[in-house]
């Protein structure tokens, strides 16, 4: 009995499961599995979209995410902006968050191979942090060079072709929001989506895409890709694997971690309750 | 007249402002009138633009008379942490002008805010791993949570439990593996059970900015001024 109860306190430690999830993470990483992975049918369907689109065709990619999303948000940016590239999209980049600045600084050096060919002004631009929230989301639906006039690096919008191309929300035939938040995918779908009739992709975090997911439901946006695994299947689908399938095994490590603590939790507990009512009985 | 200042004027500038961006929004008079709509209605969110840009000014300097105030108020107990605060908003704000100031006194080096060498090696190198390290602390405090929420007590939390686990299956590889219609049913789970359970919730923050903006148009909501009612 006494031995039980001791086990159950071991169990019970947080120290033992926070040292097991460290490990569950760091060891995969270091020694991947390789476990074979399955494609969604949402996946698939951005997917099918993306492949749709016309050679030649504007796409407008919103960067709202912090360093600390980056692990999970990134993969899924650099295999959306290869697809659209492979198809020959041309990319308008831009933040409504002063962070997003960094984050696409640091996307931009971790995927500089998709860049290498491209040229700045013709094939993509970044306009940066356009401050004023949904104010500036609606804004720039209305005209993206009347509300800034430079880009991140003080070129002159009017200076660069592609900025000739395409001005206000109509001018895209995809929007992409990849944000932390969940007010930005509000934004859109209030001031780009209702009013322009603008299709929409969300990239989301895991935690976030339950709350946005009626959007999608309703229609206001095509598809959506959400965390690490819908950035690992992209990565399939492109054929540029990255760090989406590389933390694939750790992911799934500690998942299962956690899923054998929550039996061992509940065989505990319920020993323990069944036992007390033994005693009380006698 | 201190009143008429302090009450009515602001309140008059923002029932006109409502008014002007629904009409703008709703009302087709003519091609005319909507084309003159339009351009009101963008200068509107230009200004909105502006002033959010200034209010980060704002914010910057609150920040520092906050921390100031605090230094002085509780003395050496909260000096140190105060001090580093202020120590790196400063440092940050000054490499932050020099990289500004460089984009406009010779663009041809390629150097704005945030390529700025300092501003940069210490957003990559201080923020961005704190940052990072914050947010994976999480993964503990997750784990924890739900290895002691997920206890069967009762059938609801036998439910709970069964739609975590389908959902936490689906979410791995090793899901797929063992049984390949996790990776649906995770699917289902969320595209109709939780979109019935979020729906609501979006209707109701909509209705309540709806109902936000006619307490605003009446004059009743008066807490943006700073204000009871």
């Amino acid at each position: 009995m006494s031995g039980r109860i001791s086990l159950g306190r071991v169990l019970e430690s947080r120290e033992l499961l926070y040292t097991l999830l460290l490990l569950s993470v760091i060891l995969p990483l270091l020694h991947p599995i390789g476990i074979p992975i399955e494609i969604s049918v949402r996946t698939r369907d951005v997917y099918n979209y993306v492949e749709k689109l016309k050679p030649g065709c504007h796409v407008y990619i919103e960067v709202y995410y912090e360093v600390a999303a980056r692990g999970e948000l990134e993969p899924n940016l650099i295999a959306l902006t290869k697809h659209l590239f492979d198809k020959g999209c041309r990319i308008v980049y831009g933040s409504l968050s002063a962070f997003g600045v960094v984050a696409f600084s640091l996307f931009r050096a971790s995927a500089a191979d998709l860049f290498a060919d491209k040229v700045y002004g013709r094939d993509y631009v970044y306009l940066g942090y356009i401050a004023g929230g949904e104010a500036a989301t609606a804004s720039l639906a209305k005209s993206i060079k009347g509300t800034i006039s430079v880009d991140n690096y003080g070129n002159r919008l009017e200076d660069l072709p592609l900025m000739k191309e395409v001005d206000k929300a109509t001018d895209f035939d995809l929007v992409v929001i990849v944000s932390s938040g969940t007010d930005v995918f509000a934004y859109y779908v209030r001031q780009w989506h209702t009013p322009y009739g603008v299709p929409l992709l969300f990239v989301a975090l895991s935690v976030i895409g339950p709350s946005i997911e009626p959007f999608v439901g309703a229609k206001q946006a095509i598809g959506m890709l959400v965390g690490q695994r819908a950035a690992a299947e992209y990565e399939v689908l492109v054929g540029r694997l990255g760090l989406g399938m590389a933390s694939m095994d750790a992911q799934s490590t500690s998942h299962m971690l956690i899923l054998a603590f929550i039996v061992i939790g509940n065989v505990v507990y319920w020993s323990k309750r069944l036992s007390s009512r033994r005693g009380g009985a006698r | 007249m201190s009143l008429v200042v302090r009450k009515y004027v602001p309140q008059i500038i923002i029932s006109a402002i409502i008014v002007a961006t629904v009409a703008f929004y709703y009302l087709y008079i003519s091609k005319e009138v909507a084309g003159a709509f339009s351009t009101a209605d963008k200068a509107l969110s230009d200004w909105a633009v502006i002033i959010t840009s200034f209010a980060l000014i704002v914010g910057g300097i609150d920040i520092l008379r906050f921390h100031v105030l605090r230094i002085k108020r509780e003395g050496l107990a909260q000096a140190p942490f105060s001090t580093v605060t202020i120590a790196l908003l400063i440092t940050m704000v000054v490499f932050g002008v020099i990289g500004w100031y460089y984009s406009y006194a010779d663009p041809k080096a390629g150097i704005t805010i945030t390529t700025q060498p300092q501003f940069r090696w210490l957003y990559t190198n201080v923020y961005a791993p704190s940052d990072a390290a914050v947010y994976s602390i999480l993964v503990f405090y997750i784990a924890s949570a739900s290895y002691r929420a997920f206890r069967v007590r009762n059938p609801m939390a036998l439910l709970l439990l069964i739609t975590a686990v389908i959902i936490m299956f689906g979410n791995t590889t090793i899901g797929g593996l063992i049984w390949p219609g996790f990776l649906s049913l995770r699917d289902w789970i969320m595209t109709v059970p939780n979109t019935a359970a979020f729906r609501p919730i979006t209707i109701g923050a909509g209705l309540g900015t709806i109902v936000l903006g006619l307490r605003l148009l009446t004059w009743r909501e008066v807490s943006w001024m700073g204000r009871r009612e």
